[in-house]
């Protein structure tokens, strides 16, 4: 497991010099080392005629005093400029004397592999399963003007060892297939965005794949050339099992995670062990959903992944932490501490985000209960105001919801609302969790790959943006 | 700052790559450091040194191209890193519109870097002790704000000071040579305050300056306060049409979704509102953008573009006529059109009806209606321009501020929307690299 301090260059008492550099200037230090080969090929006009491959490489040093941070990295791992970089983090403030963190506990098997590592990848390959891509999306649909195919894949090599003298290791591949295809009918154009991505190796570049983006990418194209914009009001929104987990993401996870909590940022600040929204409703933040893009053996501060209850039958039971928090909160960290690379402090963050399955039907029971509505089929992204609540959502394509049924399609929306007050105002949930597998990042200060999922669900009193 | 051994380096790799097979190359150093010190309720937070370098090599070889990039620049790890890069450029397929751009086309006056005038020495003479001042001073817990409503409370301040010192030089295998130096001088501060009843409302406010003197982060805490407080009691207004005002600090959502039509990469896919709009009048005739990226001293000013293709000045949109397109030389032979630079690099909308036109006198010439200060959210259909945005802000009526709104969404095209400008203010923020002033349409349709 300790393999990758020889890919640093650096012995265990070098690691030890290091830390001892740094707390002195404070009550705890760790190391992160991190050496990332992202790598990309890119399919445009019926060709992969572009590619390439990118090297970062270095450590980053955190010094802690109480809450307080220093943060210094170098690109280089020669012992002399990790002395420098930890005197640097170290020049924070002096001993508090007050952090008080546990030792991590051994982690479970990783969550995630490569059954053919990406090293050992022939990329003309790679590049024929991109060309199979677009045959197969060109196969399906006459319409298609533009097909646009970007492979990325990267493999991340972890080093962490902190003034525990805990050291822990880690090598996290990260793959995504993205689609862009461009449609068009006479003079109306349609995009289609669909993407996948995993902690996987080059195993997941099989038929079944390509099936299931092609797919996505021409799923009821006639339906979005038809789609309008409805006329805008307050109205009962269905909400489609997967992607609009993304809600949970943005509207109530921000909102659960622990340092937007202890600044008193949060609007769930003061609502720990209280009841938030109806009974039965379970949201969990998931480190261990196999294979999954948010997946994480330790997290980035060394802690071992897990997965956490943030509502627990409607009742708020735990923010999600990193040890700064953890320590704050006097509860143990979640494995919530997460970074970008080696240039940033890990800050809470959350991973596979989503809502358990409930009791309330099917997705057509949902939809016949809503005289008057919007069923949400794809969510594109969406912004919410931590403080405040307030959410905006843009809605890629739906349909009205007319007297129980599925009426004209729409598009080019946004919904409106605010997370307390949406999640308080969820009235059923059906049975059909979905993980939603496409390439959602949280860019909270930083970019981490996270990914989130939802059963259908019925809210009441969202708005929706019309004419 | 890139050191003559690191620029012979560079150059050094332009051999390599030519011994290992490529036909031509473009290598980029960049180089940056930066300091950060937080704070959080008026006490320091967080200290943060960043010290970062990319080499990045665009290369050529059988008709084949690729873009590579690594920060271990030592000689021998790079001569392997181009040895991959070369190999896996011969496995791609060929493409005949990838070359260097023409050398008549590229940047000859930027030899050493600090043109533009926005390389500040004084950086050079700032230690912890004074940048941790810096931070302390804006920060404005504890302090007394003038204007804080009766009842309402600062509930957190989280504030960052920074500098940085970024260095960039550029050549290429047809003898390009040019490079760019910057200073910056930020704060930025998010504060959350809690009014009688408990409900909370954020906000933000920032600045920058490439120059020491020029920076002044003193109004930024009281600022953020002010906006903040705004909001109290914030309610979506009824549903209908409007007069919209767009404050500057948020105008440039409007303007940015244009230029990103007007690049050659979404007209080449068909994905662009603005296919075929060369030299048409599209917009507004009050409608008029330069790109004015030779101004010396101003923040976002740069002789070249990421090719090292020179920058120009002159009009992107005149009197609501298409003027410009961004077409990088890869996307010229593509698609036939004329190169250009790859992007706007500062551009500014003029202002109209008057030159002297702020947020203010906007409200004035429109007398009802919403003044936008902050979006949430939404998004724009890139191929037909169709848009929806959550907004929050403020209701007006003959010119007065009247009530705060939130939660409402503006919808539209901006094709639409852009014939429909009656005012653009001159009060743009000078520490944007995009120059938006207030702005004024009418006939905006609004829900909430």
């Amino acid at each position: 497991m300790n393999n990758n301090i020889d890919l640093f260059g650096l012995s265990l008492p070098q690691l030890r010099a290091i830390v001892a550099e740094g707390i002195k200037g404070g009550d705890w230090c760790d190391l992160y080392f991190e050496q990332t080969v992202y790598n990309d090929l890119l399919l445009r006009d019926g060709a992969v005629a572009s590619g390439g491959f990118h090297l970062d490489y270095g450590c980053g040093v955190r010094v802690l005093s109480g809450e307080k941070t220093g943060y210094a990295y170098s690109e280089s791992t020669d012992f002399q400029s990790l002395i420098d970089a930890a005197r640097a983090a170290g020049a924070i403030a002096g001993k508090s004397g007050s952090v008080k963190i546990e030792a991590a506990p051994t982690a479970p098997p990783p969550p995630y592999g490569m059954q053919l590592h990406w090293d050992d990848a022939d990329k003309k390959q790679l590049a024929s399963w991109l060309e199979k891509l677009e045959a197969a999306i060109r196969s399906r649909d006459s319409r298609p003007c533009k097909v646009i195919a970007l492979l990325s894949w990267s493999v991340s090599n972890i080093l962490m060892y902190n003034s525990l003298d805990q050291l822990t290791s880690d090598t996290r591949p990260l793959a995504s297939v993205t689609v862009t295809a461009i449609f068009k009918q006479g003079d109306a154009t349609e995009q289609r965005n669909v993407s996948r991505s995993f902690r996987r190796g080059r195993e997941m570049l099989d038929d079944a794949l390509i099936g299931t983006l092609a797919d996505e990418a021409v799923k009821d194209l006639d339906d979005s050339f038809a789609a309008r914009r409805p006329k805008g009001g307050q109205m009962s929104v269905v909400m489609a099992a997967g992607a609009s987990g993304i809600l949970l993401h943005e509207a109530m996870g921000h909102a659960f995670e622990a340092d937007f909590n202890r600044k008193g940022q949060s609007i769930f600040c003061d609502r720990m062990g209280k009841r938030i929204c109806k009974e039965g409703i379970n949201i969990i933040d998931d480190g261990t959903v196999p294979f999954n893009r948010g997946a994480l053996l330790y997290d980035d501060e060394g802690t071992p992944s897990q997965k956490t209850y943030m509502v627990r039958n409607g009742v708020l039971t735990s923010y999600l932490h990193d040890r700064i928090s953890a320590a704050w909160y006097g509860v143990a960290p979640t494995g919530n501490g997460r970074r970008e690379s080696f240039r940033y402090n890990p800050i809470p963050r959350m991973r596979c985000t989503y809502m358990e399955s409930g009791a309330d039907g099917t997705l057509q029971d949902l939809i016949s209960e809503v005289k008057k509505g919007v069923y949400v089929d794809k969510f594109a992204n969406g912004e919410v105001k931590i403080g405040e609540g307030d959410f905006t959502f843009y809605v890629n394509r739906g349909y009205l919801i007319e007297n129980g049924r599925l009426t004209m399609p729409v598009k080019d929306i946004n919904i409106i609302g605010n997370g307390p007050r949406a999640l308080a105002d969820i009235v059923a949930v059906a049975g059909d969790l979905k993980i939603d597998d496409g390439t959602w990042t949280c860019g909270k200060e930083q970019s981490v790959a996270v990914s989130c999922g939802i059963p259908s669900v019925l809210i009441n009193n969202l708005t929706v943006g019309g004419e | 700052m890139i050191t003559d051994v690191e620029k012979a380096l560079v150059k050094e790799c332009l051999v390599f790559a030519g011994e290992e097979g490529a036909s031509d190359a473009r290598i980029t150093l960049t180089k940056s450091t930066e300091d950060q010190i937080a704070t959080l309720d008026g006490e320091i937070d967080k200290v943060t040194r960043c010290a970062d370098r990319t080499l990045n090599i665009a290369l050529f070889a059988d008709g084949r191209f690729g873009s590579f990039s690594s920060n271990k620049l030592e000689r021998e790890s790079l001569k392997q890193f181009i040895k991959g890069a070369v190999q896996t450029v011969k496995m791609l397929s060929p493409d005949p519109f990838r070359k260097l751009p023409e050398r008549e086309r590229c940047c000859a006056s930027a030899l050493s870097g600090k043109e533009m005038d926005i390389y500040d020495q004084a950086y050079n003479g700032i230690d912890a002790s004074a940048r941790r001042m810096a931070a302390l001073e804006a920060a404005v817990s504890g302090k007394v704000l003038p204007g804080l409503p009766e009842g309402v409370r600062l509930v957190s301040e989280e504030g960052e000071y920074s500098d940085s010192e970024y260095d960039v030089y550029v050549v290429d295998s047809q003898g390009l040579e040019c490079r760019h130096t910057e200073t910056s001088f930020d704060y930025g501060v998010e504060v959350t305050i809690e009014d009688a009843s408990g409900d909370k409302y954020s906000d933000f406010w920032w600045t920058s300056s490439p120059r020491l003197k020029d920076f002044d982060a003193s109004a930024c805490g009281l600022t953020a306060v002010r906006r903040a407080c705004a909001q109290i009691g914030a309610l979506p207004a009824e549903s209908g049409k409007y007069n919209m005002v767009v404050a500057a600090n948020v105008s440039s959502r409007l303007v940015s979704p244009l230029l990103n039509a007007l690049n050659a990469y979404s007209l080449q896919q068909g994905n662009s509102f603005l296919v075929g709009s060369l030299g048409r009048q599209v917009f507004s005739n009050n409608m008029t953008i330069l790109d004015e990226p030779w101004r010396k001293g101003e923040t976002g000013s740069k002789l070249f573009d990421s090719e090292g293709v020179a920058t120009k000045e002159g009009p992107i949109i005149s009197g609501g006529i298409v003027m410009r397109y961004f077409v990088n030389t890869y996307m010229a032979g593509k698609t036939g059109f004329q190169p250009t630079v790859e992007e706007a690099t500062r551009p500014r909308l003029c202002a109209y009806p008057s030159e002297e036109l702020d947020q203010e006198g906007l409200m004035r010439l429109c007398g009802n209606g919403i003044l936008v200060t902050d979006f949430n959210g939404g998004n724009c259909n890139p191929a037909t321009g169709d848009f929806s945005y959550g907004i929050s802000g403020q209701l007006f009526e003959n010119g007065k501020l009247l009530r705060p709104v939130s939660e409402m969404l503006v919808t539209g095209n901006f094709l639409t929307l852009w014939k429909n400008l009656i005012g653009a203010g001159s009060d743009y923020r000078r520490c944007a690299t995009k120059l938006i002033g207030s702005l004024a349409f009418k006939d905006v349709d609004f829900s909430g």
